[in-house]
């Protein structure tokens, strides 16, 4: 289960320009180097257990920086976030993995990066290969003649081999050709009948359509709609200015 | 939450103890990437240093004939520079580095330039090796105080990691700092007496020497390597002391600036 309350998150962004370094060396670091930019205004959401959930967005809305909150990965400014479970990320499929390292040297430091411990790594070598469709002389391969899809396949498999309670998603499997992605479906399908809550980020709404149960729509910062997938897509259609097809 | 678990929500800014099979995880991957796709591999580490070795012999065994085997003399600082200069280099970089996994995953900076020490380390313990093989070769002759090299590179690794961490830290605002540090190693490099005896800086200049760190580690693995003697209190103080500031400058900047890094990769 997921509930945010109030979520504000800021990133410190650099000040630009020789002059603000002269102040902070002068000040003795006293004046700020950095400079506050809020992306998230207070965003209240839940997502109950076993919900898949959309979240639409243009690009720029914070949606990616929501999903790094839901990570771990940054701290909110202000509000609550409660997450119940272990989390596995998908931002971004391919991202953790080391171009030079091989397929299963990359399955086990990925593993270990988002924190498996010894024997969820060995499961995760064994969804590796029975999920991911590489042949064995492709995972013995260094990753970085990998094409964008087997990447894709890779990342896919190592962030759901261990039933995650929360499984957070980034507009990643668009990349995959049309049998991986519907074995991708089927196993965020298997994963949500096992209790597992997603979060989907998107900003195409077809695929929210497709397996969501509920979506926001996020405009600037802030919730602007919660609802059905459809009736959320239409408002969202409405901000792009194009019609729903 | 239970402290040994790492896999439910938390943030990730802080380091805590059940991160240590990452960072060991991340030091294995650096040690298996420095050398990846060289012919030579992990020879390179030994290679650099008797490359300087080489040249030395050769410009400057005869202009210091007060020192006693200086190919032995030299070599003991060699070694230790090459470990500094390598592992600086690599800890500066790693939090942009890993830019990509960071903004992604769950896992505390910090990892990284730990990870790059413990790699730049276990490089530097496998060469011990083969270098001790080559000292024996130019007649050194090993003591029991010998062994005191393993504390000495014990606070050696504590003042590199400050140093490291505030640079990486740094170099995640402004890119300068990775440029000017590799501007800076050379003349780093000739300051402090690796390849001349300290005795020959001028009495008047010897507090602009003692003012560069890297002067006392030097004499301090010099003193236990190449006169086999133990160092003297005030030696081990005064890299102790410096190591503790080192690490305490690092950390104080690299928190400071922590929640920072992820708009600025």
């Amino acid at each position: 289960m997921i509930e945010l309350k109030g979520l504000q998150v800021d990133y410190l962004v650099q000040r630009h320009g020789f002059r603000s370094i002269k102040e902070y060396l002068v000040s003795f670091g006293s004046k700020r180097l950095l400079e506050r930019k809020r992306v998230l205004h207070g965003v209240d959401l839940q997502v109950e257990r076993g919900e898949c959930f959309g979240i639409l967005g243009r690009n720029g809305s914070g949606k990616s920086t929501l999903l790094r909150v839901l990570a771990g990965i940054m701290e909110p400014s202000a509000g609550t976030v409660r997450v119940n479970g272990r989390v596995a990320p998908v931002l971004a499929l391919g991202v953790g993995l080391e171009p030079e390292l091989n397929g299963w040297e990359n399955a086990r430091l990925c593993g270990v990066l988002m924190g498996q411990d010894r024997t969820e790594v060995r499961r995760t070598m064994e969804q590796v290969r029975d999920f991911t469709g590489l042949s064995a002389e492709d995972l013995d391969m260094p990753v970085k003649r990998y094409s964008t899809g087997m990447m894709a396949r890779l990342g896919f498999a190592i962030a759901t081999a261990n039933d995650p309670d929360v499984l957070l998603i980034d507009e990643v499997l668009a990349v995959g050709d049309a049998a991986f992605q519907r074995k991708c479906y089927a196993r965020i399908d298997e994963l949500k009948a096992k209790g597992c809550t997603i979060v989907f980020v998107s900003h195409y709404l077809g695929e929210v359509q497709k397996i969501c149960d509920r979506a926001a729509c996020i405009e600037a910062g802030e919730v602007v709609r919660v609802g059905h997938p459809h009736e959320v897509g239409v408002h969202y259609h409405e901000l792009l200015g194009i019609p729903v097809e | 939450m239970e402290a040994g678990v790492l896999n439910t929500w938390s943030p990730a800014g802080r380091l805590r103890r059940a991160h240590a099979p990452v960072v060991l995880a991340v030091a294995w991957r650096n040690v298996r990437l420095r050398y990846k796709s060289s012919i030579l591999g992990f020879v390179w580490s030994l290679l650099n240093p008797l490359l300087f070795l080489l040249i030395f012999l050769f410009i400057f065994s005869r202009a210091f004939p007060q020192v006693e085997n200086y190919a032995v003399f030299a070599l003991t600082g060699l070694i230790f520079w090459s470990f500094f200069a390598t592992s600086s280099a690599h800890i500066l970089g790693s939090l942009v580095e890993s830019a990509h996994v960071l903004r992604s995953l769950a896992v505390p900076p910090i990892v990284f330039p730990l990870a790059q020490l413990l790699a730049g380390l276990f490089n530097l313990l496998l060469s011990f090796v083969p270098f001790a093989g080559i000292l024996l070769v130019f007649g050194w002759q090993p003591t029991w105080n010998s062994l005191l090299v393993l504390p000495a590179l014990l606070l050696f690794s504590v003042f590199l990691f400050g140093l490291g961490l505030l640079l990486a830290a740094l170099n995640v605002f402004f890119r300068d700092i990775g440029l000017l540090w590799g501007a800076l190693l050379p003349a780093f490099f000739y300051i402090t007496p690796i390849a001349y005896p300290p005795d020959l800086v001028p009495d008047d200049l010897a507090w602009v020497a003692g003012l560069n760190p890297l002067y006392h580690y030097i004499s301090l693995f010099r003193s236990v390597v190449y006169e086999g003697a133990m160092g003297t209190g005030a030696q081990w103080g005064l890299t102790a002391l410096i190591a503790l500031v080192a690490l305490f400058l690092g950390w104080s900047v690299h928190r400071a600036l922590r929640r920072g890094y992820i708009a600025n990769y």
